[in-house]
């Protein structure tokens, strides 16, 4: 059976960030959008409910925190994972995203290994899809 | 071999040859690059001009230190936290509930042998700091075992980069067990403390490092000779105690011999160390006709005086 491909809205204001994660993403199988701010993002998912988000933090017009504290208060906002993806690495700033309903944090910069590895965290892809290395 | 290489091939046959003998680690034909990537950066810190210095170095006086380095250099590998996650939820939701039962509590050594830069080590140190409350009066030892090298060196340090920690490791675990030091993570002391690293020749006599109630060598066999895998299969069945466990990769086996250990049915790669001490002779000192298979000259390897130390 076929399984429906799962989507994920990309929410940064980095034009070449969208770019590179639009392109693992649809390698990882996943039916990627874009939005360049909070505020875009929820008119997005107020349409259509994504399986997954990918939030930058620091954007103009609404930021990714802001949007997730909205998000996950507007009906349906629950059900979305929510995977941070910011230069910011304060441990405190990793807890307040935390505690406003983010499920993960990649830290910038970051790689497909690492993408993958955080989605599988929370569910998204297989586990074990990563072969060991060898030698 | 490419022509985007710089390494002679006939200097990467010999390379090929020479962690056989040493170790008995194949390097295949897809590794030129990472060869090529990490024998490059050794040759730099080890002030050659080249690699094929380096290399021709290596093999034309035969020293023992600098074939350390490189072997060591080459058998480096990229791992990641909770890598083959099935394998930890195997020893938490099932190997250290039943040695509890067991031991009544008691005291319960786990052991990552070639634990590289820790990272499995490190992980089962949280696993077990999470479950702890479900094991009353258990006191679990975390060892770590491979080959001396700066991935081991790093292990004890407990220092991972930005990238490590973010391949395997939940971010609540980072913010939990870790320390923001410029751009790299340190474990915290109260886990680093839980493990001890010893440096050790996988291949070599193993008596001294005692027995443990797990083994986790995941992921290893795929790479080694056939003698070599039943020589380090047969170290692993004498480091597992008696209705112990030993993890490998859940798509690795014990081929044709059973080294005295039954398969764990619901979980792939875990086997079961068999009860009757008595009857184990793995335990004791029986000359084995296999050993014969790697107690052969090595051509190569005789090259390095006191290898011994490797």
């Amino acid at each position: 059976m076929k399984t429906a491909t799962k989507t994920c809205l990309i929410v940064d204001d980095s034009k070449m960030i969208r770019r590179v994660a639009t392109r693992i993403l649809r390698e990882l199988k996943f039916e990627p959008s874009e939005a360049g701010n909070g505020r875009e993002a929820l008119d997005i998912c107020k349409a259509s409910m994504p399986d997954a988000i990918l939030l930058d933090w620091n954007m103009p017009v609404m930021d990714g925190l802001s949007f997730l504290k909205t998000l996950r208060n507007s009906s349906g906002g629950s059900k979305p994972v929510v995977v941070f993806c910011t230069a910011e690495r304060d441990i405190i700033k990793i807890a307040e995203a935390l505690d406003a309903g983010a499920d993960e944090y990649i830290m910038k910069p970051f790689d497909s290994d690492i993408l993958g590895s955080k989605f599988t965290e929370v569910g998204l892809l297989g586990q074990d899809r990563y072969a060991q290395s060898t030698l | 071999m490419s022509g985007t290489l710089s390494l002679k091939p006939s200097y990467y046959e010999a390379l090929k040859r020479l962690t056989i003998e040493l170790v008995g680690v194949k390097i295949g034909a897809e590794h030129e690059f990472l060869v090529e990537t990490r024998l490059l950066a050794l040759a730099r810190k080890e002030g050659f001009e080249s690699l094929n210095q380096m290399i021709d170095e290596l093999f034309s006086r035969g020293q023992t230190r600098l074939a350390i380095h490189v072997v060591t250099a080459l058998l480096e590998r990229a791992t990641s936290f909770f890598e083959g996650r099935n394998g930890f939820e195997t020893i938490g939701d099932v190997l250290l509930p039943n040695l509890h039962k067991l031991y009544r509590g008691g005291t319960v050594r786990i052991l990552s042998y070639g634990c590289s830069s820790g990272q499995e080590i490190y992980s089962a140190a949280i696993l077990v700091d999470k479950i702890a409350e479900i094991l009353p009066n258990m006191k679990i030892e975390l060892i770590g075992v491979d080959y001396p090298s700066q991935a081991l060196e790093r292990a004890k340090k407990g220092r991972f980069t930005h990238f490590e920690v973010q391949r395997g490791l939940p971010i609540r675990h980072l913010i939990k067990y870790f320390t923001q030091d410029g751009e790299d993570w340190v474990v915290k002391d109260s886990l680093r403390n839980k493990i001890s690293f010893i440096d050790h020749n996988l291949l070599s006599d193993i008596s001294d490092l005692g027995t443990y109630q797990i083994v986790m060598f995941r992921g290893h066999l795929n790479q080694i000779t056939k003698p070599a895998k039943k020589r380090i299969l047969r170290s692993l069945s004498r480091l597992v105690c008696a209705h112990g466990y030993l993890m490998l990769g859940c798509n690795e086996s014990l081929d044709t011999a059973n080294f005295w250990f039954d398969p764990v049915p619901i979980a792939a790669g875990c086997f079961k160390k068999r009860g009757k001490m008595a009857e184990n002779p793995f335990l004791s000192p029986v000359p084995n006709p296999a050993d014969e298979e790697t107690s052969q000259q090595l051509p190569i390897a005789t090259q390095f005086q006191g290898n011994g130390a490797l």
